[in-house]
């Protein structure tokens, strides 16, 4: 039987694909770390943070963490990510998102002290959208 | 209030661009379709 | 396959889907607009910056449903040699590159409000963006193409590698830590966004999806009408 044209392209092309995508699913995986947008406590926990250099730090505000000082512009809050704890403190304004119990990314450098010294707070907005009075039933719940 | 500035600026940007690639693409496909006719009755 | 080969045959169908479809979306955007404008409740953290969504939940599926129809085009272009392949890809693509560009702007003004910032270089908007200049890239190579009078297959090839992009935009906000929030809304049938806030989506959704069918079926006609009047100048010429 002579093998088409028409089906050897197909199959050239098939092949091409599935090289490509394995070979940037590889390059994906491999990036992962570098990848990543933010650290997160656990990983200053597991050493993995170097302190002093910059690096950005996500995760959620714990409830009840957040303390303004004295001077009124500078804050200090805790950030989980439900397995580590890690202390953040911050001179400057905050986004009208960032509360207690919400996600934050902060963008600074860690101390040797392991607290967290950020230069800028960025909100991280989570996919649950709903009407006020939904949200204050939830939390009545 | 400020919230709604956001909300127009994103709207008008929207709006203003699905006009531009409308009309953009309605006279493309008008010039080229009359300058075919165009030529198909001289002959 | 090759049933609407003959453009002729696919003129006679695209010539009234134009208005329709065209009709159709402007009806549903107006509806959708609207009702996201005006009916909806805001959100409970973002406010009223909430209603960006209706425009820009769209317009990013756009961006990426483009590149995958000219994904769809450069194969049967690769694979079958349909005559039409080249030209939906070329006319996919400016349709294609407004809305993956409307995704950054309308991302980016609901950024500053909720983030507190313009641009960030995660995963999702770093990704995102590559898309968008992906179709620079293909709509500059694709009409370059055209000029010599090619075929149009080295088009077709880099909307196939470029096809590499959708997945890696879809799976960003999975596969590494992002600013940019996990999806919604899943295939499976879940949605984390209430319904009382849901409901404009699917109108503004159907509404660009058959808006942006509308333009490149213009744009489809425009490069068929530009094929014939080369070829009858030819004509004309040798006679």
């Amino acid at each position: 039987m002579m093998v088409r044209p028409k089906h050897q392209r197909l199959v050239l092309v098939t092949l091409a694909v599935a090289a490509v995508l394995g070979a940037v699913l590889l390059a994906m995986w491999g990036l992962q770390d570098r990848a990543a947008y933010f650290v997160t406590p656990s990983d200053i926990a597991a050493g993995k943070a170097e302190p002093d250099t910059a690096m950005r730090l996500g995760g959620m505000v714990v409830e009840g963490s957040l303390v303004r000082e004295r001077d009124g512009v500078s804050i200090r809050f805790d950030v989980s990510d439900g397995k580590a704890v890690t202390p953040v403190a911050y001179r400057g304004i905050t986004p009208d998102l960032f509360r207690e119990g919400s996600g934050v990314v902060a963008e600074g450098r860690l101390q040797p002290s392991g607290l967290f010294v950020a230069d800028h707070i960025l909100a991280k907005h989570d996919e649950r959208y709903m009407p006020p009075q939904m949200a204050n039933e939830v939390a009545a719940r | 209030m400020n919230q709604w500035s956001f909300v127009i600026a994103a709207y008008a940007v929207v709006g203003l661009g699905v006009a531009g690639l409308l009309a953009f693409a309605f006279v493309t496909m008008r010039r080229a379709e009359r300058a075919a006719d165009a030529v198909r009755r001289r002959r | 396959m090759h049933g609407y080969a003959n453009p002729a045959r696919f003129l006679k169908i695209a010539r009234p889907a134009t208005g329709w479809l065209l009709g159709i979306g402007l009806v549903l955007l107006l509806a959708g607009v609207i009702g996201g404008l005006v009916f909806t409740p805001p959100d409970y953290l973002q406010g009223e910056t909430v209603r960006i969504l209706y425009i820009h939940v769209p317009s990013a599926w756009l961006g990426m449903a483009g590149w995958a129809s000219i994904a769809a085009a450069s194969i049967s272009q690769i694979v079958w040699r349909h005559p039409l392949a080249a030209v939906a890809g070329r006319a996919l693509a400016p349709a294609g590159a407004t809305f993956a560009a409307l995704c950054l702007a309308t991302g980016s003004i609901w950024g500053r409000p909720t983030w507190g910032t313009w641009w960030e270089w995660d995963g999702r908007l770093t990704s995102m963006l590559i898309l968008f200049f992906l179709y620079l890239g293909y709509i500059a190579l694709a009409s370059a193409e055209r000029e010599r009078g090619g075929e149009g297959r080295m088009a077709a090839i880099f909307g196939l590698v470029g096809a590499i992009n959708l997945p890696i935009i879809h799976y960003s906000v999975l596969w590494w830590r992002t600013l940019h929030q996990g999806q919604s809304i899943s295939v499976a049938g879940g949605s984390t966004i209430a319904p009382e806030i849901l409901w404009p989506l699917p109108l503004t959704m159907l509404g660009f999806t058959a808006v942006f069918a509308a333009v490149s079926l213009m744009l489809m006609r425009a490069d068929l009408a530009r094929t014939k009047l080369e070829a009858r100048l030819r004509r004309s010429a040798a006679e």
